[in-house]
C-alpha cells in the first residue's frame, strides 16, 4: 500500500487533490481511499488530505503518520521550528514541494531528511486557471506521475469526474484537465514503493487527574497577544499604496477587516505586511484606484 | 427618533482605537469579522463577549486572543444564559461593593445567524422576556459557516449550502424563505434592534452609539458576506455588501420605542440577479439553465417587502 500525504491551505484545493488521486487510482485499478483533515473549514488555515492506494482491500483508517509520498502545495507551511507537514518523514520519504527554487536549496533552507522534487505549480495554475493557488488538480497530477502506476489517462478523467461532481463549468474542466496534463509532462516518475515501515515504540496511555477549573480551564490573561501570530504569509498579491495619489481619504483603513491598515499620524493610511492577508480588499475598494496588486509569488507575474 | 442620536459623519469620526487585534484564523476577507471590528471600535475595549460556537470562535484560540476585553466560549445554543450568568454576577458584585461601578462591563453575545435562529433561540427569548441588559451581535452568514457550510433557517431561498444542494428534486437549493430574526425579536418588544453592514461603517458606529447607552436586550443582524461560503472572490466583500443594500434584499433599519425605522433607503432598487449572479451558491439559478420562476419569486419577495413601506 502507498501512503500519500498532501498539505496546503484552505482555498487552495488540497481536499479535492487527495480526491482526484484517489479517484484516478480507482480508474486504474487500485483500491483507493481519500479524506481530508482541518481544524476548521477555512481559507488560510492548514488542510492536510490523506490518499492512500492499493492493490488490495484498504483496511486501514485514520490520518497517515508515515508517509511514502508528501506533497507539500504551500512551502510557507514549512516555516516553522517543529513543521507539521514533516511529521512521520525520513530519508526514504519522497517529498514534493510547490517551489522553483532547487531540490538542493529546498532541502538545505527546510532540513528536510530527503532531496524533494519541486516544481513551480503557481505559474502553472495561473497560466491555466488564471488563478495562482487553486492546486487541486495539478497537486493530484504530481501525486499519478510520481507513483508511476497511473496512467495520464485515468488522471485526467478522474479530474473530469471529481470537478464536474463540484459543479464545474466545461470550460474550467477543460482547462483543469490541460494544466493536469503540463504537470505530468512536466515531471519524471520515481516509481514510488512502499517503504519499510517503522515500529513506533508507544507510551503508556496518559493518566488524567482532576484539577481544578481555575488550573486547567485554557485561560487567557493576556490581552490582544493573538497579533503575535503573523497571517502575512497567507498572501498571494500584495496590496501597495502609491501614497503620491493617495488622498488620505481613508477607505482602505476603514474596510479592512484585520484591521492591518492604520492611520498614521501624518494622516495617512499605512499597512501592516506582517498581518495583512491579502484579500485585497482595500485595492477594490480605494476610490481613486491608488493601491497597486503586486504578486508575492516567486515568478513575479 | 428619540434624544438618543450620535453623529458620525465621516471616516475620521470611527474610534481610531482597534479594540480587536489581526493575526486571527478567520477568512481572508471575512465580513462579519469587518463587522465586529467596527462594532468594538464603538463599544470599546470593556465588554465581555459570550461567544457561540461558530467562525468566530475561532478569534480567540489558546493561548491567543486577538481581544481587549473578554471573552466567554460557548456552545451553539449556550451564549445567552452565559450572558445571564454574567450579568447577574457583575450586578451582584457591584450591588455587595466588591466591584465599582467604574469597572462595570457591556455584557454582549456573538453568535452567527444558525446560533440565533436554531438552537440558541429558545433561551434568547426567554432573555428578552427577562429583559436581560445585554447587547446581541448576530453575523448573518446565511449558514453554518464553521462547519463548512450548511443550510440555516437564515439560508436564503434559492441559495445553495452543503445540506441544500441545488439537485433535480429540488432546484432551487433551499426551498424555504430565510427566517425574520427582526420581526421574531421586535414581537417581543425589546430596548432596541439594529440591521448593520460591514459596507456602511457610520451607519454601525452611529447604532452602536445609541445602544451602548441603553439598557435591556438590543438585537444588531449584520449582513456578513462570507467569501468561503458563499463564493466570492475575497476582495468582492463590501461589493457584495452595497449590492445587498442596492438591491433591497438586506434593508438597514432600526427599531426604537415601538417604530421601525430604515435608513439608507436605496433610492431606485437594482434588480437582485445583481447581487445573485456574483455568487456561485446562486450559480444554479443562472446555469445551465435560468430558473426564471425561482428568479422572479426572489425578486417579488424584496418588492412585497418594500411595498409595506413605500
Ligand atoms: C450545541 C452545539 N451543536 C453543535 C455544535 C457544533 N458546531 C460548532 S460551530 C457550528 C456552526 C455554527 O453555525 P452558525 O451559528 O451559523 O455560525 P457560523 O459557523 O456561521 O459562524 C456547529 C454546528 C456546537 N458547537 N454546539
Ligand atoms: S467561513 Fe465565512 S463567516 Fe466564517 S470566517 Fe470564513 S468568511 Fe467569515
Amino acid at each position: 500500500m502507498l501512503r500519500i500525504r498532501m498539505h496546503g491551505r484552505g482555498g487552495q484545493g488540497i481536499k479535492t487533490a487527495g480526491q482526484i488521486l484517489g479517484s484516478a487510482a480507482f480508474l486504474a485499478g487500485f483500491q483507493a481511499q481519500d479524506f481530508p483533515l482541518y481544524g476548521a473549514e477555512r481559507r488560510g488555515a492548514p488542510v492536510t488530505s490523506f490518499t492512500r492506494v492499493s492493490p488490495e482491500p484498504v483496511l486501514e483508517r485514520g490520518p497517515i503518520g508515515i508517509p511514502d509520498l508528501l506533497l507539500i502545495a504551500d512551502a510557507t507551511l514549512l516555516e516553522s521550528v517543529r513543521p507539521v507537514p514533516l511529521n512521520g518523514a525520513d530519508e526514504s520519504t519522497t517529498i514534493f514541494i510547490n517551489s522553483s527554487l532547487a531540490p538542493e536549496t529546498l532541502q538545505q533552507y527546510y532540513q528536510l531528511p530527503s532531496l524533494p522534487v519541486g516544481l513551480n505549480l503557481i505559474p502553472l495554475c495561473r497560466h491555466y486557471l488564471k488563478k495562482a493557488n487553486l492546486y487541486s488538480s495539478a497537486l493530484a497530477s504530481v501525486g499519478a506521475r510520481l507513483m508511476g502506476s497511473i496512467d495520464m489517462g485515468f488522471l485526467l478523467e478522474a479530474v473530469e469526474i471529481e470537478l464536474e461532481q463540484q459543479g464545474l463549468a466545461e470550460k474550467q474542466i477543460e482547462h483543469n484537465k490541460e494544466l493536469a496534463q503540463k504537470v505530468f509532462e512536466s515531471l519524471t516518475s520515481v516509481n514510488l514503493q512502499e517503504r519499510e515501515r517503522t515500529v513506533i515504540k508507544a507510551g503508556s496511555l496518559a493518566l488524567l487527574e482532576p484539577r481544578l477549573a481555575a488550573d486547567s480551564a485554557p485561560i487567557i490573561l493576556a490581552a490582544g497577544n493573538m497579533a503575535l501570530r503573523k497571517t502575512g504569509n497567507w498572501r498571494v498579491d500584495r496590496p501597495e499604496i502609491d501614497y503620491k495619489r493617495c488622498n488620505q481619504c481613508l477607505i482602505c483603513y476603514a474596510r479592512c477587516p484585520e484591521g492591518a491598515i492604520s492611520v498614521q499620524e501624518s494622516g495617512s493610511p499605512e499597512i501592516d505586511y506582517e498581518h495583512c492577508k491579502g484579500c485585497m480588499i482595500c485595492a477594490e475598494e480605494c476610490p481613486g484606484n491608488v493601491i497597486q496588486t503586486v504578486s508575492e509569488t516567486e515568478d513575479g507575474s | 427618533m428619540s434624544a438618543i442620536t450620535s453623529n458620525y459623519k465621516k471616516i475620521k469620526d470611527l474610534n481610531p482605537h482597534e479594540s480587536l487585534s489581526a493575526g486571527t484564523s478567520l477568512c481572508a476577507g471575512c465580513g462579519g469579522l469587518e463587522g465586529l471590528r467596527l462594532a468594538l471600535k464603538e463599544l470599546g475595549d470593556d465588554v465581555i463577549i459570550c461567544n457561540a460556537a461558530g467562525c468566530m470562535t475561532l478569534l480567540s484560540v489558546y493561548p491567543f486572543t486577538p481581544l481587549r476585553g473578554s471573552w466567554l466560549y460557548t456552545t451553539m445554543g449556550g451564549p445567552v444564559p452565559a450572558a445571564q450568568g454574567v450579568r447577574d454576577a457583575l450586578d451582584i458584585r457591584i450591588q455587595q461593593g466588591d466591584m465599582p461601578e467604574s469597572e462595570n462591563l457591556q455584557v454582549m453575545v456573538l453568535a452567527g445567524d444558525g446560533s440565533s435562529n436554531d438552537m440558541g433561540m429558545g433561551p434568547t427569548s426567554s432573555a428578552i422576556h427577562r429583559k436581560l441588559d445585554f447587547i446581541y451581535f448576530c453575523y448573518d452568514n446565511e449558514a453554518y459557516g464553521n462547519t463548512g457550510f450548511q443550510l440555516s433557517a437564515a439560508s436564503p431561498f434559492g441559495g445553495a449550502t452543503q445540506t441544500a444542494p441545488s439537485t433535480g428534486l429540488h432546484p432551487a437549493g433551499a426551498e424555504l424563505p430565510k427566517k425574520d430574526l427582526f420581526e421574531i425579536w421586535r414581537a417581543q418588544n425589546p430596548t432596541y434592534i439594529a440591521t448593520v453592514s460591514p459596507r456602511e461603517p457610520i451607519d454601525l458606529a452611529n447604532k452602536f452609539a445609541k445602544a451602548k447607552l441603553m439598557k435591556g436586550p438590543r438585537l444588531f443582524i449584520c449582513l456578513s458576506p462570507c467569501p468561503t461560503g458563499w463564493g466570492f472572490d475575497p476582495k468582492e466583500t463590501h461589493l457584495i455588501a452595497k449590492l445587498a443594500r442596492d438591491t433591497g434584499i438586506f434593508p438597514l433599519k432600526e427599531f426604537f420605542e415601538g417604530k421601525v425605522m430604515h435608513n439608507k433607503v436605496p433610492r431606485k432598487r437594482v434588480p437582485v440577479e445583481r447581487y445573485l449572479e456574483r455568487q456561485k451558491r446562486f450559480q444554479h439559478l443562472f446555469i445551465p439553465v435560468r430558473q426564471e420562476e425561482t428568479l422572479a419569486q426572489i425578486q417579488s419577495r424584496v418588492d412585497a417587502y418594500w411595498s409595506q413601506y413605500e
